[in-house]
């Protein structure tokens, strides 16, 4: 059976099993990169993406389940080209590393600062606890979130 | 099995992952009655899937897949609380985060709003249902286990045309050879007055699961002494228990943290810890009086 998925807007199809997890096929039958299948336990986080605009990590989530869902990856969060708030504070503050957790601390505070525009540091650290980054840059992130929070 | 959606595994089809996996069906019940005829009808080939944080990992610990699904999430009964005077009842497909959030205003539901708000990390507590976490007879670490023994959980099991009342400490004795076809449907717990807490050790602050967690629930009567406890270990053994011989120390008389710390000492050597990579089984054990001094202190202060 072809899994037909909406991804950053678009209407995709996909011949993977049912139970496949939603990051092999955002990767393998989309290209979309951006989300990582690094510990694929849903501890690291890396592979987060928003599945009816909560943060979802891929890698636990089969692609059967996100079949009636609007799912956005790292990919379809800048329109048009100009990047969110998020973006660019933490473009702003030099806070991308490696870029192997990147992703996921994107869209998670993406997520964050949607819900929660007047975020607090503990706001943003309580948030980020399940995204991992391995070269340990916390610090810069946390403080390009506390930017873009006094930016709006 | 009825016209609701059915995704089919092809075999012929991959994705070419680098985690591969064993191909399986996915039927998305939309009503009880539906997914109870679903799982009657697949027998042992077919499982429910809740949240998917367990069964998404099967070939991480190099098991293969059920070849059928038969997903539970959008049942509306099952993933409803309902809290009335006396009774709190909780779906088995209520999330962690929907669980926190619900028993947010009632504080003698404390151990089991942590237990649910702390485990894991944000996102896998808006995926991981407490159904899950009680079926699951290999997750020695699931938080929500001691939190309902502690609170006197009873679950209801469900099968086509047939439902049945435990209580849970029954529950996990049978759980790991419940027949195929039979549904942990729901959690029921009787409203008290008491006070709990649920003291739990990760290795880092959050995000990892903990080597130990105790629960505890006490009531007292007027002169403040403990009139009935009820403490539950997890994560120490292999599935999670009351202590009933430090519950049945500490009453009679003040709640006092310290004390109850030199009583669980005296006592700990009653479990058996379950030795992994991360941690070796005497640290589970020994940590165990620490962790009932700050459940002792949290619930003081509830």
């Amino acid at each position: 059976m072809v899994l037909t998925l909406t991804v950053n807007g678009d209407r995709l199809s996909s011949a993977a099993d049912p139970i496949t997890p939603l990051v092999d096929v955002l990767r393998e039958d989309f290209h979309l990169t951006g989300a990582k299948p690094v510990c694929r336990e849903g501890f690291c986080g890396a592979c987060m993406v928003l599945v009816d605009g909560a943060p979802t990590l891929s890698c636990l989530m089969p692609a059967a389940l996100a079949d009636d869902c609007e799912i956005r990856t790292v990919e379809g969060l800048a329109v048009d080209g100009a990047l969110t708030p998020i973006q660019a504070a933490l473009e702003a503050c030099d806070a991308v590393q490696c870029g192997m957790c990147f992703p996921g601390m994107v869209v998670t505070l993406t997520h964050l600062l949607m819900i929660k525009p007047g975020a607090t540091r503990d706001d943003i650290r309580a948030a980020l606890t399940g995204n991992i980054c391995r070269c340990t840059g916390y610090e810069r992130i946390v403080e390009a979130a506390l930017l873009a929070v006094a930016m709006k | 099995m009825p016209a609701h959606p059915i995704f089919r595994a092809d075999p012929t089809e991959s994705t070419g992952a680098m985690n591969t996996h064993s191909p399986a069906s996915i039927y998305v019940a939309r009503s009880l009655p539906a997914a109870l005829d679903a799982l009657n009808e697949c027998g042992s080939a077919g499982a429910p899937f809740a949240g998917g944080t367990w069964i998404m990992r099967s070939s991480i610990r190099h098991e293969p897949h059920k070849p059928h699904y038969i997903a539970i999430g959008k049942i509306p009964e099952l993933t409803a609380i309902r809290i009335d005077a006396d009774v709190v009842e909780i779906g088995a497909a209520v999330t962690h985060a929907a669980l926190t959030w619900a028993l947010a205003d009632l504080r003698e539901f404390d151990v089991l709003a942590t237990a649910a708000g702390r485990s894991a990390n944000p996102a896998i507590r808006a995926m991981a249902t407490i159904g899950g976490n009680l079926s699951t007879s290999e997750f020695a670490a699931a938080d929500c286990v001691p939190a309902l023994l502690c609170l006197d959980a009873e679950v209801e099991v469900s099968s086509p045309g047939d439902q049945e009342r435990i209580g849970l400490e029954r529950f996990l004795k049978i759980r790991p050879t419940l027949e195929a076809g039979r549904l942990l449907t729901r959690i029921i717990l009787p409203r008290r007055d008491r006070n709990t807490a649920h003291a739990r050790l990760p290795l880092r602050k959050s995000g990892d699961y903990p080597a130990a967690i105790v629960s505890l629930a006490v009531s007292f009567d007027a002169a403040a002494r403990v009139l009935a406890a009820r403490i539950a270990v997890g994560s120490v053994e292999p599935v999670a228990r009351r202590w009933e011989r430090l519950e049945a120390a500490l009453v009679g008389r003040p709640l006092d943290p310290a004390q109850a710390a030199e009583v669980a000492a005296e006592l700990a050597d009653e479990f058996t810890g379950r030795d992994s990579v991360d941690m070796p089984a005497w640290y589970r054990v020994c940590v165990l009086p620490s962790l009932v001094r700050r459940a002792a202190v949290a619930a003081l202060n509830a």
